[in-house]
């Protein structure tokens, strides 16, 4: 290909392949993210792209086909798209895909079954957009996600892309900073820095080398919206990047990757690649006199390594440990030169704000936090995912209205944000909104965006074990409140939920917070005691009724808990008897059954097995 | 690695206040050496003047800073000094912290005979947590990584590193197996500021990190005082003759 080397030219590349396209032809795109590829997308594409030629169609000139990133509702996978009718067909089996050439392609006709069925008013939903899981969805940073193909840089530029580079290249430096700045911009890492003012402060620093590093370390569990952009739109990421480079003038950019996301590390190293090619990366971008490149730097997936210290040092090479952030990174970060650090997400918003303009995304959110967050959605609520919704909406309204509520017929107890140290957030605060300020108010935190649903079957004691017991693991170990508070916070919360607390563990699992929070050395450090603090701060009579009456009132901390068939519901099926791995339950057939408390071993079998619902735990 | 202070950068004097007093110290100075130039009481185990990737692993040479209406805690080892910095080494805050984190290090290793002292002065006779057993407490290390900052920094051999890390976290060499890098100069023993690494000189021969170095015996006194390794090293990096080791420092003229 050509190097592009003028705005002009862009302009005309951008015609020349719009004109080649035949316009409103109709198109499959099939899912091609991780969660759709796990479950069979790359026979499903296969299968489209035999029965299209089967059928007697050609692509390209009677029916478009392309794989896309992930559209984010991957429970549901394989999903299917149909363009230009908008058709979203769920879970699309290699079988069904003769079907849905010959009824939706070549004629208007829907395949019902595959189509989205609203589990409370049994709707059936054909048209994308008016699925509840994206109704409520505001798309910016994943806006071309699962409509283009990750892996061609020509579908992101008839998209519209590369045109906000164009227009930042026609800007001075500083306007575009002050756009940033008037955007309310602020990082989507988890701290909430203001972009702008990062920008700033790192542009007014003398030197003659910066860099821009992106942040794809993506360590929490759970979260994926970070690997969902780089694998699903990776050059909405690098013109971020180049758009910040320029902004700050450095010359140099790294992308820290984590090992253990193959497709992120493929897809971003060939979008750099084509994008050097084209003539976005390198010496002279579109012929200004502005050189940039982007290197990826590829982490060994420890969580710490997300922190920004750790993360420089290990992309320098040296072990991925935290250090002092008294002097800022902006001012002495990667090889001690002043460094802007941002988030995946961060970078990809930026293009959009440039086109578009500050105003336009100042309007959306709050006060306080402008624009839109991606969330990964998990936990007991019917629809989970991905999505991106403008800040400011109430946690009630995630749950209920894109979550589609707790599953079956339980109630909802919680909800966990922020990554493994954030904190629980109570049903008596469901109509908190979605912010950066309220969220960290409320004694938990934005994160990285990861959003666990918890239903009455949850022990928030037993929820606090489990994130610090993450934590005591992924402490790096330099500094001491961390590294030895950490496991003896864990060692109180162990003897809690086995039975063996104490009066006085609360206070002083709240005086190990105190330590963390304000003697350890980095974030890591300082926020482990959100799940604890949060669960004492809201829970507290779950932690009282462990440590006094030794009991767990959600049936959950097996040491505290008891399985008793209850005789008047026991239709003596014998179904239970015959699964304990324990052999100790007893009872004539059609008569009640009885366990033996002292050979139960609690693993709920029974409960899980029963037909009637007769056995309770206590 | 590289310092959190601007060692060197600049001599330029400038003025803060610690606890109520305005004294003077240079821009290249941490908090910490400031205060003890002024004979302040502060606490710090893993900070040595020499050594500028040291500090900051500890955590007791905790302090307030005040600037700009903001209020943090920090250390004070690699906290560098601003114009108009406010500093409190002994608030309600700081004992607070300090003595938890102390109670910490204390239940990491019981035995360390600085570590009972500096807990007793801040209040702390025995821990209310678990205690270690085995490696800590065996080891009496408290993981500050001083003694692998001396091997690397200021010895250059970078025999040994912090391996692991959480509570595994242990300075160590490579594989846990003797390591042909060590020079058997001892350094990292000395720096150690509990005491946890074992070094036995036994007449001529020194036991260090898993492995035993032939000591020169001085031509005068006729006492052992260097590995042989050591002298070959500063031989090798320096223009110092091999023959400059046969007598030890305090018989050289
Ligand atoms: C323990 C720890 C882990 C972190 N992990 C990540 C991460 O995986 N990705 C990320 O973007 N930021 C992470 N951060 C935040 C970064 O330190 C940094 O604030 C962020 O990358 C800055 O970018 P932003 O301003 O765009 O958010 C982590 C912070 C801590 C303390
Ligand atoms: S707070 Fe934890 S992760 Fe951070 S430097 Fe200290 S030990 Fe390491
Ligand atoms: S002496 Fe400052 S942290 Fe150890």
């Amino acid at each position: 290909m050509q190097a592009i080397t003028s705005i002009q030219a862009l302009d005309a590349y951008r015609e020349k392949i719009r004109s080649k396209q035949k316009q409103d032809l109709p198109s499959v795109l099939v899912c091609f993210g991780t969660g759709c590829l796990a479950n069979g997308a790359r026979d499903v594409a296969e299968a489209f792209k035999q029965e299209i030629t089967a059928q007697g169609l050609k692509i390209d000139l009677d029916v478009g086909f392309k794989t896309t990133g992930c559209h984010g509702y991957c429970e549901n996978g394989p999903l299917v798209a149909l363009r230009p009718r908008d058709i979203l067909y769920l879970k699309v089996k290699p079988e069904d895909v003769a079907e849905i050439v010959e009824k939706s392609i070549k004629n208007e006709e829907l395949v019902e079954r595959l189509l989205y069925k609203d589990i409370k008013t049994q709707d059936v939903i054909a048209q994308y957009k008016a699925i509840p899981f994206y109704k409520h969805q505001k798309r910016i940073a994943l806006k071309n996600i699962g409509n283009i193909d990750p892996t061609s840089i020509d579908d992101y530029i008839l998209q519209g892309g590369y045109s906000a580079l164009t227009k930042a290249l026609g800007m001075d430096p500083d306007e575009i900073i002050a756009e940033i700045e008037a955007s309310g911009l602020r990082g989507r890492g988890g701290g909430g820095f203001p972009t702008g003012r990062k920008w700033r402060s790192c542009k007014a620093v003398e030197s003659d080398v910066r860099y821009v590093i992106c942040n794809g370390d993506e360590g929490d569990p759970g979260a994926f919206m970070d690997r969902s952009t780089m694998e699903g739109d990776p050059h909405s990421v690098i013109e971020g990047m180049i758009i910040g480079a320029c902004a700050v003038e450095a010359f140099q950019g790294y992308v820290y990757v984590r090992d253990e996301y193959p497709l992120a590390v493929k897809n971003m190293q060939s979008a750099i690649d084509a994008a050097r090619e084209i003539g976005f990366l390198g010496k002279g971008i579109l012929g200004s006199d502005f050189d940039f490149d982007i290197k990826i730097s590829r982490g060994g997936g420890a969580f710490v390594c997300g922190e920004s210290s750790a993360l420089m040092r290990s992309i320098e090479g040296k072990v991925g440990e935290p250090r002092a952030k008294y002097i800022r990174s902006v001012e002495k970060g990667l090889f001690d030169k002043p460094t802007v650090l941002n988030n995946v997400e961060t970078w990809a918003n930026v293009p959009e704000i440039i086109s578009k303009g500050a105003q336009w995304y100042a309007g959306l959110g709050t006060q306080g936090s402008k624009g839109t967050k991606v969330f990964s959605l998990v936990g007991k609520v019917n629809n989970t995912g991905l999505v991106e919704v403008p800040m400011g909406i109430t946690l009630r309204e995630l749950v209920e209205e894109i979550g589609g509520g707790v599953i079956g017929s339980k109630k909802f107890k919680a909800v966990q944000t922020g990554g493994p140290s954030g904190g629980c957030i109570p049903e008596s605060l469901l109509d908190l909104s979605i912010d950066f300020d309220s969220l960290t108010e409320a004694g938990s935190m934005m994160g990285s965006g990861g959003i666990i649903v918890m239903d009455e079957d949850t022990c928030m004691v037993d929820v606090a074990k489990y994130f610090t017991s993450f934590l005591v693991e992924e402490s790096c170990g330099k500094c001491a409140p961390c590294r030895d508070g950490l496991p003896r916070m864990l060692h109180i919360l162990t003897e809690i939920t086995e039975g063996r607390g104490k009066e006085g563990d609360i206070e002083r699992l709240e005086e190990l917070c105190d330590v963390l929070s304000y003697g350890a050395l980095c974030g890591l450090g300082t926020s482990a005691a959100n799940p604890v603090l949060s669960t004492i701060r809201y829970f507290r009579e779950e932690y009282e009724a462990h440590i006094r009456d030794k009991k767990c009132p959600a049936g959950v901390c097996k040491e505290l808990i008891t399985y008793r068939i209850d005789a008047e519901a026991c239709t003596g099926c014998t179904a239970c008897a015959k699964r304990c791995p324990q052999e100790c339950i007893s009872g004539q057939r059609k008569e009640p059954h009885v366990i033996d408390t002292n050979r139960c071993i609690k693993c709920g079998v029974c409960k899980d097995i029963c037909p009637v619902d007769a056995v309770r735990v206590e | 690695m590289q310092s959190e202070l601007n060692k060197g950068a600049s001599m330029e004097k400038i003025k803060i206040i610690i606890d109520g007093k305005e004294v003077e110290a240079t821009r290249d100075q941490c908090v910490l050496d400031v205060a003890r130039e002024q004979g302040i009481y502060i606490p710090a185990l893993c900070y040595h003047p020499e050594v500028t990737s040291s500090g900051g692993s500890c955590r007791v040479c905790l302090v307030e800073v005040h600037q700009g209406g903001r209020m943090r805690l920090v250390t004070s080892c690699n906290y560098p000094v601003r114009e108009g910095l406010e500093v409190k080494t002994d608030t309600e805050l700081v004992r607070r912290i300090r003595k938890g984190v102390l109670e910490l290090l204390l239940a990491r290793v019981p035995d360390s005979e600085i570590i009972q002292d500096l807990a007793r002065r801040d209040g702390v006779e025995t821990p209310r947590y678990f205690v270690d057993e085995g490696e800590n407490y065996r080891y009496k290390c408290i993981a500050c990584g001083l003694c692998a900052q001396v091997c690397d920094e200021v010895v250059g051999v970078n025999a040994i590193s912090m391996l692991a890390r959480s509570r595994e976290k242990f300075p160590g060499t490579p594989f846990h197996k003797p390591s042909q890098a060590c020079i058997g100069c001892g350094a990292c023993a000395y720096v150690c500021p509990t005491g946890a690494i074992s070094m036995k000189d036994d007449e001529d021969v020194r036991t260090i990190w898993g492995r035993q170095f032939k000591l020169i015996k001085c031509s005068v006194c006729e006492k052992p005082y260097i590995p042989e390794a050591q002298a070959d090293w500063i031989v090798k990096t320096t223009d110092k003759d091999r023959s400059f080791f046969d007598i030890c420092p305090d018989h050289r003229k």
